[in-house]
């Protein structure tokens, strides 16, 4: 690893990112100085692991694996159903007894295993049958993260995947077909494939009754961001969070709380460590004088910044309500284990791609 | 081949990355918009959100008579409400519909429940819980979750109808209480101030009675949890009033007049408050309380009208009554004196108009002064001394009499009696008055019209030889009035040995109360109802009880020494001096007995 101030601004960026997230964790989880530390050790220590591992290993060892970890995936999606808790109606988590899992967040990662695997196989080129079947893979897997039912999660499994397949290379002339596709098919899949739980929260983004809850919890959430006004209230000051006014303080609102706490200041470094972690990496990826005939490290590693990028743009979109609520974690900032692990071993794998570390 | 792929990676790269950043502007944006342009609003909501406050509502004032006897005290009610903290289980519903079969049901009971909760705004299960009732709940505690006890307040007055009429009811707030009471009270809020006093004391003196409201300020969380009392702005009890109405005698003089309508007023003629002061038919105020529409609507329309306050607001013929009194305008006008006589043959003659009168008496009284005309009562008499008053004189007269004016501060609802004038009557009747008028006004009949409160204050007037204060029931109108005419010490005190003739002596219309010890000196009076030409017809209308004349009484005692001045009117009671005076009698010995 060579130590020049692009390298700085990006390892400072995420240090940053990380602590603050541990940080705003440790403030809204009844100020609880062991979780903080454990949050703290976790993200540390698994982007460390993947980092060294991945790099350590060949990687045509590791994509070897790749459709293995996409179908171990799928079954633990699976066995969700039959073993899962359920929260809000619906089942997400695994219970490990020292740590809850949600396998569904990982499906990002191991399709992108599992299709960098196919197309390295045939060399990125891509074929008419090649791009319907990833298409497919793609499609089917999102169901049984769909019908757990977790809609959220599942449409940005699949603008993910999309999203990596676009970078691969795959023609664009598919993404239009899907694009108009997709918004004839909505009223169809809006009346005969939701719940009520996920058409309440589509319904009340577009109705102006204040009572509706999911409308109440965007309320709140304003409240919350706008009342840190430029200078936050300071550090665990969260009136918001501590009169328990936003719900899911600990998950998906939780940058709110964050807001809350220190301003638009905060809120500014935050977007400003983000945009320049995420910026940094790419371009240093992508402008890598040394790109070879194999991308797969490349694609891998811009898709995983990317995500990273985009996870943490559609949840604070939604907690400032610009877009409905669907329940996206926060990168490093979200209470929960699936979501840490699954952002830890991104940003390893970014670490290990060849552009980043030689 | 290679390149190619490389550029197509890195052109993607570059439009994901500039899709990313100006979605990251966009959301940057946003929070500028909501933390810098909305911040101070929605940090105002979030106050809002967690601070507020809830009323605490004081204690209205006890009224006590004089003789210290509670008439209306705050009785502590409790009521039972949702509690939003947490939610009652479905045990806990089914057990309350148990513990109250009749109050409650079980299906109402759920969309209470859940209404409140839907809402976050606590509702009332049930009211008014008694001691009993409440042990059951309370024992019941582990079970009965979900719902909290509220503390409250109930006015609950003496139940004795005497009462009523003078300590008034408390009722819901209207329109008109919120423009009655806006100009008397300060810092009035028609929103917390949910009842307030619509008649008698209660309304006079709501502002002391009611006393303050406190505050108690608290932040609570989004469930309505009350965390922190954050302030405490301290209530104030209302103030307790001691009124001058002597239960006891009060009481008594409810019961002398049995079922019949009329009223009684004393006057305490040492401070000229009131002691008693009844209206019958009356109500307990309790049942006042919780009274249906229909059951208030039935009250209003009953003939006997028990809601009215004959005390303040009736107003009666003072017939004979009125006589002492013009008795001090023609001697001190000398418009006659005490030996000038006529010959009273049971009726006058109205030469100008050619009318006759009838007197009460048949046959008439004979010879007759003065003196006698006040003993006995001689209608031709004072007929015919009417003739000689002239209108400005008398007007005035009467109007330093306080007749025309408010008579009580603290009398509420108050009528006045009214002032005889051109005015009134060219108002009533489009015509002034003439000299017929004051044959009738003489004797107190025609339009003269008073109130007991006025016929009580007269009495006093007379006992305490022209010099006089308004009466008053709390608060004391130390404001000394004076008749516009004066006597010398000596027709003073022949006036008054008149009055007492009246009682005493066995010619007297009063003789038959048997006054005894009493040393009261009265006059009494009949008040007829309609206006009656001959004697036939007088029978024929004595057949309709409710045609029959009022019966009238006023009087003071002891006379040496006058303590109390007394109106009585007792309605289609005919002989003043044989149902009236009695009462009176009975009702002065209770009060000078009790010290």
């Amino acid at each position: 690893m060579v130590f020049n101030l692009r390298n700085f601004i990006i390892i400072f960026s995420l240090i940053i990112i990380i602590l603050t997230g541990a940080l705003t964790i440790y403030s809204v989880t009844s100020i609880d100085i062991n979780y903080f530390i454990r949050f703290l050790l976790i993200s540390i220590f698994v982007i460390l692991l993947v980092a060294i591992l991945f790099n350590q290993l060949n990687l045509n060892r590791i994509l070897s694996f790749g459709w293995l970890a996409f179908l171990l995936n799928i079954l633990l999606v699976l066995s969700v159903e039959i073993f899962g808790a359920e929260i809000n109606g619906s089942k997400r988590w695994l219970d490990f007894g020292f740590l809850s899992l949600q396998p569904s967040e990982f499906m990002k990662i191991t399709f992108a295993l599992f299709a960098i695997q196919y197309l390295r196989f045939y060399n990125y080129k891509f074929t008419q049958l090649r791009t319907l079947f990833l298409i497919l893979v793609l499609f089917i897997s999102a169901i049984p993260i769909i019908i757990q039912p977790d809609l959220g999660t599942g449409l940005v499994y699949i603008m993910l995947g999309l999203m990596f397949l676009f970078i691969c290379g795959m023609n664009k002339n598919y993404f239009i077909a899907m694009g108009v596709f997709g918004i004839l098919l909505s009223p169809i899949i809006y009346s005969f494939g939701l719940t009520t739980y996920q058409k309440g929260r589509i319904i009340s983004w577009f109705s102006s009754d204040q009572n509706l809850s999911e409308k109440w919890n965007i309320l709140q959430s304003e409240i919350s961001i706008g009342s840190g006004g430029l200078f936050g209230e300071g550090f665990l000051n969260s009136k918001q969070n501590e009169f328990n006014f936003l719900p899911e303080a600990d998950t998906d609102f939780i940058f709110s709380i964050y807001a809350e706490q220190f301003g638009f200041i905060g809120v500014f470094i935050i977007f400003l460590m983000l945009g320049c972690f995420i910026f940094f990496t790419t371009l240093f990826t992508m402008t890598e004088k040394r790109l070879t005939s194999d991308l797969s490290p490349y694609y891998i590693g811009t898709y995983c910044t990317l995500v990273i990028g985009f996870s943490f743009l559609l949840n604070i979109l939604m907690v400032s309500g610009l877009i409905p609520v669907v329940g996206l974690p926060l990168p490093f900032f979200t209470k929960g284990g699936s979501s840490l692990l699954c952002f830890s071993i991104m940003i390893g794998l970014i670490f290990s791609s060849r552009g980043f570390l030689k | 081949m290679k390149d190619n792929k490389i550029q197509i990676y890195r052109d993607r790269t570059k439009i994901l990355l500039g899709l990313f950043i100006s979605l990251l502007f966009i959301a940057l944006t946003r929070f500028f918009y909501l933390q810098i342009i909305e911040g101070n609003d929605l940090r105002e909501l979030r106050e809002q959100n967690i601070n507020t406050f809830e009323y605490i509502y004081p204690k209205r004032g006890r009224i006590l008579s004089s003789d210290n006897v509670v008439l209306a005290e705050d009785r502590k009610i409790f009521s039972l409400a949702v509690d939003l903290e947490q939610k009652p289980s479905e045990e806990a519903l089914i057990l309350l519909t148990k513990l109250f079969p009749k109050r409650l049901d079980l299906d109402e009971l759920r969309n209470k429940v859940s209404e409140s909760l839907r809402y976050r705004k606590s509702q009332i299960i049930l009211e008014k819980i008694e001691q009993a009732d409440l042990a059951k709940i309370l024992v019941r505690s582990r079970e009965i979750r979900g719902f909290s006890i509220i503390e409250g307040y109930e006015r609950e007055y003496n139940s004795h109808p005497s009462i009523f009429h003078v300590l008034g009811h408390m009722g819901y707030i209207n329109e008109p209480d919120i423009s009655y009471f806006t100009p008397k009270i300060e810092n009035f809020n028609p929103k917390l101030w949910q009842k307030v006093g619509k008649s008698g004391i209660e309304r006079v003196y709501e502002e002391k009675l009611q006393g303050n409201h406190g505050k108690r300020f608290f932040q609570r969380n989004a469930r309505g949890d009350r965390r922190v009392t954050t302030n405490l702005a301290p209530f104030q009890e209302g103030d307790e009033l001691e009124i001058s109405i002597n239960f006891s005698a009060q009481k008594l003089a409810f019961e002398l007049m049995q079922e019949r309508k009329g009223s009684v007023v004393v006057i305490d003629l040492e401070d000229f408050s009131i002691p008693v002061a009844i209206s019958t038919p009356s109500i307990s105020a309790n049942d006042l309380k919780d009274i249906s529409t229909a059951q208030y609507q039935d009250l209003l329309n009953d003939p006997s009208r028990p809601l009215f306050n004959r005390a303040f607001m009736g107003l009666y013929p003072p017939a004979s009554t009125i006589k002492p009194l013009l008795t001090v305008l023609a001697l001190s006008n000398k418009y006659t004196d005490w030996d000038e006589t006529i010959l009273d043959d049971g009726f006058f003659t109205f030469e100008e108009e050619q009318r006759v009168f009838n007197a009460w008496r048949e046959g008439g009284h004979g010879i007759t002064d003065l003196k006698k005309a006040l003993v006995e009562s001689s209608n031709p008499f004072f007929m015919n001394l009417s003739i000689r008053y002239e209108k400005e004189e008398f007007v005035n007269f009467l109007r330093s009499s306080s007749f025309g004016s408010k008579l009580c501060e603290d009398c509420y609802p108050h009528q006045f009696s009214p002032l005889i004038d051109d005015s009134w009557k060219f108002k009533n009747f489009g015509k002034e008055l003439f000299k017929g008028d004051f044959i009738n006004l003489g004797v107190g009949q025609g339009y003269m019209l008073t109130t007991p409160l006025h016929l009580s204050l007269i009495a006093g007037i007379l006992a305490k030889k022209g010099t006089y204060q308004l009466p008053h029931i709390v608060k004391k109108n130390e404001t000394i009035l004076k008749l516009n005419k004066d006597l010398s010490e000596e027709d003073w005190s022949k006036v008054h040995n008149a009055l007492v003739d009246v009682i005493y002596s066995p010619n007297g219309t009063g003789y038959r109360i048997n006054a005894g010890e009493l040393n009261l000196a009265g006059k009494s009076g009949t008040a007829q109802v309609v206006d009656i030409s001959s004697r036939e017809e007088y029978d024929e209308v004595r057949k309709n009880p409710l045609l029959r004349d009022h019966a009238v009484f006023i009087g003071f005692a002891p006379y040496d020494n006058p303590r109390y001045s007394i109106a009585v009117i007792v309605e289609n009671g005919e002989s003043g001096g044989r149902t009236a005076g009695p009462i009176a009698k009975k009702v002065i010995e209770e009060l000078l007995d009790g010290f």
